[in-house]
């Protein structure tokens, strides 16, 4: 569903070329969860950026249900972003002068009916239907990230694209974020994590890792999360 | 995208009042500078009216030496000639005030006296304006102070001139001019008097130009005069005439001066406030992006917040102009007060003009927030 071929992102620096993303070459199947791990700095964000047609790489393509993203125009790539593809992102950014459900409903491409009832079950299914008309900072961290998790979902995109979504929770939080994000997954979507902890590990089914911007072990390694 | 506008408005609530301030602060200046504008130029207009006419349009035969000598033209030209220049569709004819006369030196009571007989003043049918001068009955006078300290004569006494007996209306204070030894009466009295039935020897006038003597405007005036009154010459009181053109120039350049200035002031208020808001909505920028948003709905977001804040500040800004020029305005302008009053044209210029104000001032900070790269944003947060 989602390849890339000889990836590269590198940005000018006062110290030079930093190659932030170097040859990458990836291969993602539909229902598949993938966790990319590696430390700050190894190119982690710049990747799921790149792969989510919001960051223009300096080589390469990325290729998504047959398209090549970057082959399109800022508007189509939008396009894509909107119906196909869900972010996740370590600090949330949730929109903060919209209530809990005003912010699931920014994440409908505006394509389905009922998607205020669609994010109201959503978000009960979160565990945060009591929170509905809060405001962002009437919120727990897992709460917050509970309410990220339903504005990627809500337009059941093919791809959910997480950046350290565990980074900013405590240990039962992150675990409860897996759950979720192993849960959609087994529904058929697609996710990609990147991480530079451990709580993701166990709900991923394969992990890849990232150094200097260079894959450097496991892109076929396949697991299962036994406790998943 | 205008409940989200409505809700961010709501929410930022310092950064919109402050936003509303500075808009409001414009409208209500600009209101009040405009509902008292005209309280201002009539006021001005008074001022210029009382230093009296500038021109005067003399027979072309006219003697000029004897003229300034004596005070008067000893040529006379048809009364239909004022007739002819009121009719003149040209630059000239932007007159506001036309004042025929004949003028005639008589001996009454052991002196001299200048007989002036006034026909009633023509007013540019275009402008509404009042009359100048004062209105003389048939068969009365006005006797200058001079002339009635000599004759000892006071208001409704009679006084026979010609065979006739004129009513002395009143006996004008002393001005300290010519006018003086002058006996006011009305034109078709004084040519029976003088033996001249339709004739008149002087025209006054205030010229509409406007134009300072260092613009020569008697060259202009001439030119213009030459083609529709061959027989007369037009002098000017440059004195009089520079004064009333410098009164309503700096008048209108006060205006041409604050209405930018104040336009510039507030689009800049509004313009780093803006700029400061995209700033602080950098990560809800790139959300929006990564959401699949366009440039257009991200320009809406900033543009729209400025107009809606703009529309409700035309509002409170027209209320706040009005009150001000209605409350502050009589006691600035006491003579031209009445003139003062709402002008509702300027709240739907204020509604439509706000507004826009707002949206181009924000333009350049919507345009910051449209090329701002979210991934940049998203990556850095």
């Amino acid at each position: 569903m989602l390849t890339c071929e000889s990836l590269c992102k590198y940005y000018q620096s006062p110290k030079g070329m930093v190659k932030s993303l170097d040859e990458i070459n990836l291969s993602v199947s539909k229902g598949e969860f993938l966790e990319v791990r590696g430390h700050s700095g190894s190119g982690k964000t710049t990747l799921l950026l790149t792969l989510g047609a919001m960051m223009h790489p300096t080589h390469g393509k990325v290729v998504f249900k047959g398209t090549d993203l970057y082959r399109l125009n800022r508007a189509k790539r939008a396009r894509v972003r909107s119906s196909s593809i869900g972010f996740v992102f370590q600090m949330f950014h949730l929109i903060p002068y919209l209530d809990v459900v005003g912010n699931v409903l920014a994440g409908d491409d505006g394509n389905h009916s009922g998607a205020r009832s669609k994010s109201e079950a959503l978000l009960q299914e979160l565990g945060l239907g009591h929170r509905l008309n809060h405001l962002p900072n009437q919120l727990s961290a897992g709460e917050k990230q509970r309410v990220a998790l339903a504005r990627a979902m809500v337009a059941s995109p093919d791809l959910i694209l997480a950046d350290e979504p565990t980074g900013n929770l405590d240990p039962e939080n992150s675990k409860e974020v897996c759950r979720h994000l192993k849960r959609y997954q087994e529904k058929g979507g697609t996710v990609i994590v990147v991480t530079h902890g451990d709580a993701v590990h166990d709900f991923a089914n394969r992990t890849i890792d990232l150094k200097a911007g260079e894959i450097i072990s496991g892109p076929l390694v396949d697991h299962q999360a036994g406790d998943a | 995208m205008l409940p989200l506008i409505l809700r961010e408005i709501s929410f930022r609530k310092g950064h919109t009042t402050i936003m509303l301030c500075g808009l409001i602060s414009v409208t209500a200046l600009m209101t009040a500078y405009l509902s008292t504008e005209s309280a201002a130029e009539r006021e001005t207009k008074r001022v210029a009216r009382d230093l009296g006419f500038n021109l005067r349009i003399l027979p072309k035969q006219t003697d000029m030496d004897l003229y300034w000598f004596q005070g008067f033209s000893n040529q006379t030209m048809p009364e239909a000639t004022v007739e002819r220049l009121a009719n003149y569709q040209g630059v000239f004819m932007t007159y506001n005030h036309l004042m025929a006369s004949l003028r005639q030196k008589i001996t009454m009571g052991g002196g001299d006296v200048i007989l002036v007989g006034v026909a009633p003043t023509i007013t540019s049918p275009d402008k509404k304006k009042r009359p100048m001068g004062f209105t003389i009955k048939s068969r009365t006078l006005h006797l200058g102070y001079q002339v009635g300290q000599r004759l000892g004569l006071k208001s409704g006494d009679t006084l026979q001139l010609s065979g006739h007996d004129f009513k002395i209306e009143k006996v004008m204070v002393e001005y300290g001019t010519e006018e003086d030894v002058y006996v006011y009466g009305t034109l078709k009295d004084v040519q029976g008097i003088a033996g001249k039935p339709g004739q008149i020897n002087e025209i006054k006038a205030i010229d509409c130009l406007c134009l300072t003597a260092d613009q020569d405007p008697i060259s202009i005036l001439r030119k213009e005069l030459e083609k529709i009154l061959p027989e007369a010459r037009v002098i000017q009181d440059r004195v009089q005439a520079d004064a009333r053109a410098r009164q309503r120039q700096m008048v209108q350049r006060k205006f041409e001066f604050l209405s930018p200035f104040l336009m510039v002031c507030g689009a800049i208020w509004v313009a780093v406030l803006s700029a400061l808001n995209v700033r602080e909505r950098r990560s809800e920028i790139g959300i929006w992006r990564a959401l699949g948003k366009g440039g257009g709905f991200i320009a809406g977001l900033v543009i729209g917040k400025a107009m809606i804040i703009g529309f409700f500040a035309g509002f409170i800004g027209f209320w706040v102009g009005n009150s001000m020029a209605l409350e502050v305005g009589p006691s600035i302008f006491q003579i031209t007060a009445k003139a003062i009053k709402t002008e509702w044209s300027y709240l739907v210029w204020s509604l439509i003009l706000t507004p826009l104000l707002a949206a181009a001032a924000s333009f350049i900070p919507a345009m910051l927030a449209v090329t701002q790269d979210p991934a940049e944003t998203l990556r850095e947060s």
